[in-house]
Formats: structure tokens, C-alpha cells, sequence
């Protein structure tokens, strides 16, 4: 355990309850957010704009709380591959649309949002594999 | 579920993942219920009209442009008399839209080009949040119009 491991868990928590708060401030907005990427069906899009915000909030807010740190971190790690698919998907298709990822904060074209969700998720397999490491070594 | 016996703490992990997914649950149905910004929902997506740049231009007046694109894309050019009204910042521009909107009044908003969404969306939400009809999207968008009106 050292500082820069306090500090990118710090990063990766603290964003995903950035981004989740953000989104949930509006949660029409983040559903037409999902809709522009044409990878879900319509009934499908008002459910998870609901519900994947505060899958963030409360996974990002558990990366601080030591037992249930390693499940919110495959969580999210799950979630942000999803969304460099999606980003990836909608990129290729030549799609003139936002990320949603930082709800009405998102401005950034989707190439800075699909490095963003690269390093993020780097960031996120490297606690990963921190939190698998045991603290001693010690015998099976 | 995870049978690894090197890492005794596999199945608790699963476990409380399992949880987190469930707990994310109750603050989402309380947004569905009582958020005043709750997502509309139904079973298939809203359709809009697209006119081609012809048949928009034909509308019999009055008849309002709506301008979906950001604000500077807005300040730079925009179709003369054209309203702005964006997704950024939908709050702060409605009302200078519905000061001037009147039922019967034909709305056709434009975003870029034939690839963005922006004018989908904000037609779709005028539709089913404010219960204005002919609202219409143009086809092709600003670049369409740009085109058609080189001097």
C-alpha cells in the first residue's frame, strides 16, 4: 500500500461519483444520451438511465469502504469496458454524437472520451491487481 | 459460482457485487418515481418528421427554425430568424421559444448534418414534454441549408 495507490483510488472512485451525480441531475438528458448511440432498444434506454448512475454513485462511493472495495472495482471495471464499446461502436459508425458520460458537463468530443475511458480503465485493472495482492506473505 | 480455492475471498466478492447491483436498485426507483427530470418511457422510440430543405422552406408560415447546435456554433451562423434551442442548455432557452410559439405555429428544428441526433432530440422533447405538434426535423441540417443558400 503506498501513496500513489490512495491517490489513484481516490481518482477512480471520486470519478465515477462525479459522473454519477452529474447524471442523475438529469437523468432525461443522460436517457437521450443513450439513445444517440442506437445500441439499445427505446424500452431499454429510461431503465438503465436510471438505474447505471447510481450503480456508479454507490460503486464509486464503495471503492473507499475497505471490503467492498474489490467488487466495486470489478464493477466499475465491467461498466467502463462496456463503455469503451459503446464509444468505440458509435465512433466507427461515424456517429456527430456526445458521450453523456459527465452528464451535461459532456462537451468533450467522443476520441477524448474513448482515451479518458482507456486510461480509466487501466487505472482501474492496476487497483484491481493491488487488491488481489496479499498484504504478507503468507502459506495456503 | 467461483470455485477458486487459491482466493478464498472470490465467492464474498461476488457476493457483495452481487449486492452493490441490487442496492443500486432502491435509489433508481425512487428517481423513476420521483425525480422531476425522469426519463419518459415507452416501448418504442418517438418518431419525428424529416422535411427535405424544399418541402421546410414550403411550410406555410408562420413557421418557427429552431437552431439545436451549441451555442457557438449558433453565434457563428445560424438560418436567419432561426431561434436557438439546445440540449445545454434547454432550461434558460425554452422560455424565449415558447415566448414566441403559438399553437398552430409549424417548428423545424436543424442540428449540423444528416449524422447528428440534436435536432431529433430536442423535437422529440418539444413533442412529448411541451405537446406541441408539427414539429418537424430538417433533413440534412445547417450543412443542407448552407449549401442550398451559397451566395
Amino acid at each position: 500500500m503506498n501513496g500513489l495507490t490512495r491517490i489513484l483510488r481516490f481518482l477512480a472512485g471520486g470519478i465515477f461519483l462525479v459522473a454519477g451525480v452529474l447524471k442523475v441531475l438529469d437523468p432525461a438528458r443522460f436517457a437521450a444520451d443513450i439513445d444517440h448511440f442506437r445500441l439499445l432498444r427505446y424500452f431499454a434506454v429510461a431503465p438503465l438511465a436510471l438505474y447505471l448512475p447510481w450503480l456508479e454513485i454507490i460503486c464509486g462511493l464503495a471503492v473507499f469502504v475497505g471490503a467492498w472495495r474489490r467488487s466495486a472495482l470489478l464493477l466499475l471495471l465491467a461498466l467502463t469496458i462496456v463503455f469503451i464499446a459503446a464509444i468505440t461502436s458509435a465512433w466507427m459508425r461515424g456517429l456527430d454524437i456526445r458521450c453523456g458520460c459527465f452528464g451535461a458537463a459532456s462537451t468533450a468530443p467522443l476520441a477524448f472520451d474513448l482515451v479518458f475511458d482507456l486510461v480509466l480503465g487501466g487505472v482501474l485493472v492496476w487497483l484491481l491487481r493491488v487488491e488481489s495482492r496479499p498484504e504478507s506473505p503468507r502459506k495456503a | 459460482m467461483v470455485g477458486d480455492k487459491t482466493n478464498p475471498s472470490c465467492a464474498a466478492t461476488c457476493r457483495r457485487a452481487m449486492l452493490l447491483l441490487a442496492l443500486a436498485l432502491v435509489p433508481a426507483l425512487f428517481t423513476a418515481w420521483l425525480h422531476p427530470k425522469r426519463p419518459a418511457w415507452s416501448w418504442t422510440r418517438p418518431t419525428v418528421t424529416e422535411l427535405p430543405l424544399a418541402d421546410a422552406e414550403r411550410l406555410t408560415p408562420p413557421v418557427i427554425w429552431l437552431d439545436a447546435r451549441p451555442d457557438e456554433e449558433y453565434a457563428a451562423q445560424h438560418v436567419p430568424g432561426a431561434l436557438s434551442l439546445n440540449e445545454d442548455r434547454w432550461e434558460e432557452l425554452l422560455p424565449k421559444f415558447m415566448a414566441v410559439w403559438q399553437p398552430g405555429v409549424r417548428v423545424v428544428v436543424y442540428c449540423d448534418s444528416q449524422r447528428c441526433d440534436a435536432s431529433r432530440a430536442v423535437a422529440v422533447r418539444l413533442r412529448h414534454e411541451l405537446r406541441i405538434d408539427n414539429v418537424f426535423v430538417l433533413q440534412g441540417g445547417w450543412r443542407t441549408w448552407l449549401e442550398a443558400h451559397k451566395p
